[in-house]
């Protein structure tokens, strides 16, 4: 696992783990009945989407780039997903199982074209994303003319009902997808040059690394994994709807930088994200637990993610941001 | 005359070209009435527009103006039964100072400008859905009519609202082409570095765009919440979209540096054209957000300095 420790020691590289564990202590000091295994599956379950939504635009900040596009590519790939998941008999028992795979690579089809769009026209990627992202919501409107598409297959809901060890099922598939998002970014070339262009894009470009592919690549992969964060979310409310994926943007980029992962490129990575994903989920759990209302959470996450950015930041070696 | 001394002159000839395109499809497009009309229904958009231009110029991006007006819907109908016509200026210094914060938050921690100003949105955010309850307000009309009944109606057939974007256009032109803030915002879009060197307080500067920026959308929040006799978080939502794409389709790039107001009073009535024309052709409301998506990401490649971005990321 790749570290940060060439600028500011272990202190800060462990850092986001330890804050998860203050915020832990001092809401189960706070309110006794945060620290127990129910709510501590509850705060699993909705961190669930969020993290493959957060692992996927990992890979891409890891790259420097930035994702802003999650929120039309969940909305489409939940919309596209349930709409053929009906039509096919609307239970994982049948046919149904295969707008599975069709979610999937609807996933990955937004990403291609959003790091398309980027790379091939040659314009920021902030830009280009949150460009796709709102023909994403569009799209997502004029498939579902603005209703809701309710799945309520007990075997697809299942990832929500069925328990093992105290866990819904979908905290334990999440943490497999979460195992594969690790493995392809440490044991696969694809992983590394990722870190590559990250680090340095003209050194990359310089050992012969085609930075266009793995920049289009990165997108693509991303996208795959927005659908398995469609999908989780589809299950939690039994809904796909062009909200399915409203918020997801600011809570996934916040978790990501949260975590360690900063936002130049070239460091952290998708255990990081799991830590920064958890942070912003005690703190919004926490929240509840104390009574404060729901609508703090904003505020709050717009706090964090600029003391993050802060904080990850060497800024010695910025000349200027815009 | 060559490819690039034309450029500058694409959007109105785009705008021409697209008015004449509608009036073709429905000649009624093209009377006077209806042009006012339509020139009426962008105006909010475009205050919010003029104000995203100045960040937009020198380089940066504001992604908060949405979230401010938001709050302000919320805000302004709150202060009025309070404070009556002096909400107005409240409004926009509370505008100017989240514009402000994103600015500092920018320069001085050097954020990326779209990840603080989206951060500072989310906060606005936050602060609307908190003063409103979560729920939609709406004005006492006695109390509306008294502190703004000047905003809404129509002088010598013109409506007001059109008339206070004018006037808005007109000071922003003045900032923009007049003044020494002007000049130092476009040294700092046409190139930072040496706008740095040269010993101009780059920072502070930025900070002022930043700060004019959350005014103008502030305005634009109040105009609208006036207009629509309430306020609520989610009132503004869906102008952040053909804001930018406004200045962007007016021909201020995302490197900043040229363009500025005045392009941007083309680029809204771009939009407010398209906006009519869709309506036109049959098109649902929904696809105009697709629609405007691709246009963003036309302009955006079409007007780019790629000198100024080595790599792009």
């Amino acid at each position: 696992m790749p570290n940060l420790s060439f600028r500011g020691g272990d202190l800060q590289r462990w850092a986001p783990l330890l804050v998860l564990v203050a915020l832990v202590v001092f809401f189960s000091m706070v309110n006794p009945n945060f620290f127990s295994l129910k709510n501590f599956a509850r705060i699993g379950i909705s961190a669930t989407p969020p993290l493959m939504i957060a692992v996927g635009a990992t890979f891409i900040i890891i790259m420097g780039s930035i994702d802003l596009s999650m929120e039309g590519a969940v909305a489409v790939c939940a919309v596209v997903f349930a709409s053929i998941f009906m039509a096919l008999g609307g239970t994982l028992g049948g046919w149904g199982w295969l707008a599975l795979p069709a979610c999937l690579l609807v996933g990955a089809a937004c990403g291609l074209v959003t790091g398309a769009v980027h790379v091939g026209l040659r314009i920021p990627s902030f830009m280009a994303s949150l460009s796709m992202g709102f023909v994403g919501i569009g799209l997502s409107l004029m498939m579902t003319g603005g209703d809701r598409i309710r799945v309520e297959d007990p075997l697809f809901r299942s990832l929500l009902t069925q328990r093992f060890l105290g866990f819904p099922l979908m905290v334990h598939v999440a943490f497999v997808v979460l195992l594969f998002a690790w493995f392809i970014q440490s044991k696969t070339t694809l992983g590394r040059n990722f870190y590559a262009v990250g680090g340095g894009e003209d050194l990359a470009h310089a050992s012969g690394l085609n930075v266009r592919r793995v920049r289009i690549a990165g997108f693509a992969l991303a996208g795959v994994f927005y659908a398995f964060g469609a999908l989780f979310a589809v299950a939690q409310l039994g809904i796909a709807e062009t909200a399915t994926g409203y918020n997801f943007m600011f809570v996934s980029i916040t978790s990501i930088v949260v975590g360690g992962t900063a936002l130049w490129g070239g460091s952290g990575g998708v255990w990081n994200t799991l830590v920064g994903v958890l942070i912003v989920n005690v703190i919004n759990n926490g929240m509840i637990v104390m009574g404060l209302p729901r609508y703090v959470q904003d505020g709050v996450l717009g706090l964090l993610v600029i003391i993050a950015v802060v904080l990850s930041t060497d800024r010695k070696s910025l000349a200027f941001v815009k | 005359m060559n490819l690039h001394n034309l450029k500058k002159h694409f959007p109105w000839m785009t705008l021409v070209l697209l008015a004449l395109f509608v009036g073709i499809l429905d000649p009624n497009f093209l009377r006077l009435e209806n042009l006012i009309d339509l020139a009426g229904d962008i105006s909010t958009l475009f205050i919010m527009a003029l104000g995203i231009t100045f960040v937009i110029y020198i380089g940066s991006i504001d992604l908060s103006a949405q979230s401010v007006a938001n709050m302000i819907t919320v805000l302004a109908t709150l202060l009025l039964v309070h404070i009556g016509a002096f909400a107005a200026p409240v409004c926009i210094a509370i505008g100017a100072l989240f514009g402000f914060v994103s600015g500092l938050v920018s320069t001085r921690f050097k954020v990326p400008s779209f990840i603080a100003t989206l951060a500072v949105g989310g906060i606005a955010l936050s602060v609307g859905q908190y003063a409103s309850g979560q729920k939609a307000l709406y004005m006492d009309a006695t109390l509306r009519e008294q502190a703004f009944g000047w905003m809404i109606g129509t002088t010598a057939g013109l409506p007001r609202e059109m008339i206070i974007a004018l006037v808005l256009l007109v000071v922003a032109l003045v900032i923009e082409r007049r003044t020494v803030l002007g000049r130092a915002l476009k040294a700092i879009g046409a190139g930072e570095p040496a706008a740095v060197a040269s010993g101009l307080q780059v920072n502070r500067y930025k900070m002022i765009a930043f700060a004019i920026s959350g005014a103008f959308a502030a305005m634009a929040g109040l105009l609208f919440s006036v207009k629509l006799s309430g306020g609520s978080p989610v009132m503004a939502n869906g102008f952040l979209l053909p804001a930018i794409v406004a200045v962007l389709v007016g021909g201020t790039p995302l490197t900043g540096g040229v363009g500025g107001v005045l392009n941007t009073f083309i680029g809204a009535l771009i939009v407010a054209v398209i906006r009519t024309s869709m309506l036109y052709l049959n098109v649902p409301a929904t696809a105009q957000q697709i629609f405007f998506g691709l246009v963003l990401v036309g302009a955006i490649a079409i007007t780019i300095d790629r000198t100024k971005v080595r790599t792009v990321k």
